[in-house]
């Protein structure tokens, strides 16, 4: 499956799986806080997002004994990972190609 | 608002709601717990944006249960599949039926003018007759597609099928 470009949204989320393995109130919170307020995920949107990240097996449920069904983890897989090096790669040389294009013009 | 959240649940498809429906209500608990301590504004803002999200997620859902679900709606920005796309002459011929619409339509205005000048503009009746032609129409396909779906004979539940970019037989 080709990886890009991704929505924003999802591509907080994944960020924020990229780190540490989260339920989905500290995702919530963390892509708030990773996008300085200014993109707050419903719980919908959220879920949405991680049923078709789950389906295309990009994240997995963290299983554990003791954790109550509804406060399920989630973590990135090594598919998910490389899906996303990709994409920040494919950011990072389209920041490079827009600083080089903007000197370019102000020289 | 809890309870108003999880009616809303029940608008999912029965399979997403026994997967995810708990998790979701746990964490829209946590959320409209903290929410609580905010301005108006805010706790506004949140339950707008709650509301909508279930319901777009609602749909979603159903859309993906019909057509399969597996690679037709991807979380990629562009996930229209390339068969389904309307060719760029389309919009052309549609702006050219549209201009041929509005000249039909100026010249009996101007024939209505001519020979009944107390009846009023043609232009004035247009947006209700349209409208309600419009009604009609998407009324009375949803109603047909409706009962072809019931029966299964839409071809909808073979969408999923579809090899993106396969041949047709020869």
């Amino acid at each position: 499956m080709e990886p890009l470009p991704l929505t924003e949204p999802v591509l907080l989320v994944l960020l924020s799986l990229a780190e540490q393995p989260r339920h989905g109130y500290s995702i919530l919170k963390d892509v708030e806080r990773m996008s300085g307020g200014r993109v707050k995920l419903s719980t919908g949107t959220l879920y949405g997002a991680l049923r078709r990240l789950l389906d295309e097996a990009w994240i997995e449920r963290v299983e554990e004994d003791e954790t109550p069904r509804d406060r399920r983890s989630y973590r990135l897989t090594s598919r998910g990972r490389r899906n996303l090096q990709l994409e920040v790669e494919r950011m990072r040389h389209l920041t490079k190609l827009a600083a080089l294009r903007i000197a370019r013009k102000e020289a | 608002m809890l309870n108003f959240y999880r009616w809303l649940l029940y608008l999912y498809p029965r399979l997403y709601r026994q997967e995810y429906a708990d998790e979701m209500a746990s964490v829209f608990r946590e959320a409209h717990g903290e929410i609580c301590a905010e301005s108006f504004r805010e706790r506004v803002s949140f339950r707008v944006r709650e509301t909508l999200g279930l319901l777009m997620g609602a749909m979603r859902e159903h859309i993906r249960d019909v057509t399969g679900g597996d690679q037709s709606i991807s979380f990629r920005r562009f996930d229209m599949r390339a068969e389904f796309r309307f060719p760029r002459s389309t919009v052309f011929l549609m702006l050219i039926i549209f201009g041929g619409v509005i000249l039909a339509v100026e010249k009996a205005n101007t024939i209505q003018l001519k020979y009944a000048p107390g009846a009023g503009s043609i232009w004035l009746s247009l947006p209700w007759f349209l409208g309600f032609t419009l009604l009609f129409t998407y009324g009375g396909a949803i109603v047909v597609w409706g009962i072809l779906f019931a029966l299964g004979r839409t071809g909808a539940h073979r969408l999923a099928n579809i090899e993106p970019g396969s041949h047709r037989p020869e």
